[in-house]
């Protein structure tokens, strides 16, 4: 189990570091500003799914930070 | 503790992202308000929820904001307590100790002496310390009549690659006061014993590692990696556990028990693209795994159909699995001495979809609404191998049904 | 019809700004001016939060010694047009939709501003639009006149 875990953790590193030739200009992000293509776009929805699920099944979070954006400032 | 609200493990995120949902185009001193209704009800006179929502957030100007917010939440009807089904009429006692409640023959029994309101009140203040770094510190306060929980949370966002990638780093610890009515049972003893003790704490810390990557104009991902710690009390003291005798008569109902330490991780990812007419794609992926001997997978489709003057009818499915934990127990035996046992079927072997559709509207940057409906069902192993006598013709594990109803407006202030 | 209207509507309103095309550009015509030169979109927050002081700025300062120039980054026309239906613009606007001047000048975030003197030398680069820094903007203009 805590081997499994450990190999996922080795692969978001390997993904992560392999992404920093992703990615676009500042001033080529006006879909990515959208308040519908923000990460936590339906916050709210997230927040009662959250709510609902935690008390019906064993597992909770671990989910959404806020992320992308117009990337202004 | 039905729809209980206890800020539990990674909590962090969704009261982070639920709370500062970065709203566009502000101006210092307004208010980005947001307001909903949800409600919740479960067939067969099972659980009913309420629950009206109010947060604001305040631009501060120069990227800083205060958010605040109040939940409410009304609980009534009924849920599985535990215990098995019989061929016999079955008497509970209520969690006070003072009374008792009937179950029919062959029904699943189930306690309705929930009437439970509960209060939550969070807040969270975000500020750049440079361009490239913010810092978000909230706590959050929830009570209800059985139940206190405070926490603080502390995320630090770092951005690189001209802000193409996001580093979050987050911490959050709870701290829980557990007053069941009646006072915590001892572990495994007799219902009818009634051997309470006191009320009991917990402590939860959590901590969250994520990445937010842009892929290009119309395209991002989230990883996010989290670790949870929970120790002191974790047993839920009104739920049963059934003792058979050979002919899977349940004789006795023991108090359950679980551990007292609980320690999770996951992994977390999701994918957002817009599509060149506008409509937009969401997957996320989540597994769940803990020292309890539970795994779990969650998928998350939606898609959001954009149309014109800013409507939008959004289909969503969730398909979730979960492995049962190793103190799970559909019942026990006469003669069984486990350390910790649970019939709990929130701890069980089961899986659970959900289909839903939302349509609202996004009138401007100022305004929006919107109304989602779901269809919830969880279902696992009504026959389950260990089944024996008259527990054959038992429905071990009753599928839920559940319907959810959403309403939200949101504004500017 | 709808690009007519726009112009038309843009014609006769009291927004004194001018939409050019970004080849139009030469910085060469303003020299012996001091120049604000700002990179902005219409999605960007701080960017319509910059709008009303960079407006301001032309009534304070004398028209022959300084003048505000700015670079639209939008790439949808539409949404240049539509924000600027809603907020007022009394400078200059050259239209940049491929992006090919913000590559020029290697800008590096939403906003950007340059302060350029009257020999048309960039003197100061900022990155981002903060209320709470406009004296410190303020300064370093009257440093030039």
């Amino acid at each position: 189990m805590k081997l499994k875990y450990y190999g996922l953790i080795l692969c978001s590193a390997l993904i992560a570091s392999g992404c920093s030739s992703l990615g676009v200009k500042p001033w080529e992000r006006e879909l990515l500003a959208r308040e519908d293509m923000l990460m936590d776009s339906d916050a709210l929805d997230l927040a009662f799914d959250e709510h609902i699920y935690f008390s019906k099944e064993a597992s909770s979070g671990g989910q959404g930070f806020a992320g992308g954006g117009c990337g202004c400032n | 503790m039905q729809l209980k609200t206890k800020k539990v493990a990674g909590l962090l995120s969704a009261a982070t992202c639920s709370l500062l949902g970065t709203p566009a185009q502000a101006a210092e001193g307004d208010w980005d308000v947001d307001t909903a209704v949800l409600y919740y009800s479960e067939s067969d006179d099972r659980v009913q929820a309420f629950e009206p929502v109010i947060s604001a957030t305040r631009d501060l100007g120069n990227d800083e904001s205060l958010s605040m917010k109040l939940v409410l939440d009304s609980l009534t009807g009924a849920s599985a307590n535990g215990a098995v089904p019989s061929t016999q009429v079955q008497t509970f006692t209520t969690p006070s100790g003072k009374d008792s409640y009937r179950v029919e023959p062959n029904e699943t029994p189930l306690d309705d002496t929930f009437k439970d309101t509960r209060v939550s009140y969070s807040m969270n203040w975000e500020k750049p310390t440079d361009r490239n770094n913010r810092r978000n510190l909230g706590f959050n306060v929830s009570r209800e009549y059985d139940f206190t929980s405070i926490s603080g949370n502390a995320l630090w966002q770092h951005d690189t690659n001209q802000k193409n990638t996001t580093w979050s780093y987050g911490l959050n610890i709870e701290l829980d006061n557990i007053d069941p009515v009646g006072g915590a049972p001892e572990p495994l003893t007799d219902m009818l014993a009634q051997d309470k003790n006191d009320s009991d704490t917990r402590t939860v810390v959590d901590f969250l590692f994520g990445v937010t990557q842009v892929i290009d104009r119309s395209s991002l991902f989230q990883l996010n990696l989290s670790l949870s710690e929970a120790d002191g009390y974790m047993t839920d003291p009104y739920k049963f556990v059934s003792v058979v005798d050979n002919t899977g008569e349940p004789i006795s109902q023991l108090f359950e028990s679980r551990p007292d330490s609980r320690s999770r991780q996951s992994i977390y990812g999701k994918y957002k693209k817009m599509l060149a007419n506008k409509d937009i794609f969401t997957a996320s992926y989540r597994f769940m795994t803990d020292d309890w001997g539970i795994d779990s997978n969650t998928f998350d489709f939606s898609y959001r159909w954009t149309f014109d003057r800013g409507f939008y009818l959004q289909p969503r499915l969730r398909w979730y699995q979960q492995s049962e934990a190793d103190f799970y127990y559909y019942f026990l035996r006469t003669g069984d001495d486990p350390e910790y046992a649970s019939a709990d079927y929130r701890l069980g072997e089961m899986e659970a979809t959900t289909i839903g559709l939302k349509f609202g509207r996004d009138i401007d940057e100022q305004q929006a609404w919107s109304f989602r409906l779901e269809l919830y069902e969880q279902t696992g192993d009504s026959s389950p191998s260990e089944a024996f006598g008259q527990l054959t013709q038992q429905d071990l594990y009753p599928t839920l049904e559940a319907t959810i109803v959403q309403f939200n407006y949101s504004f500017r202030w | 019809m709808k690009k007519f209207l726009i112009v038309l509507l843009l014609a006769i309103s009291p927004v004194k700004a001018e939409i050019y095309d970004i080849k139009q550009l030469d910085l060469g015509n303003y020299q012996g001016k001091v120049v604000y030169l700002d990179f902005w979109a219409s999605w960007c927050k701080p960017c319509q939060e910059s709008f009303p002081w960079m407006n301001q700025l032309l009534t304070r300062y004398p028209a022959d010694a300084f003048t505000v120039i700015t670079v639209n980054l939008d790439a949808e026309t539409d949404s240049m047009h539509q924000f600027l239906g809603k907020v007022k613009a009394d400078f200059d606007i050259f239209h940049d939709p491929s992006g090919r001047i913000a590559e020029e000048f290697k800008i590096e975030g939403m906003p950007t501003s340059y302060l350029i003197d009257a020999s048309g030398k960039v003197v100061k680069k900022h990155i981002g639009f903060y209320t709470r820094d406009i004296e410190k903007y303020e300064r370093e203009i009257e440093e030039l006149l």
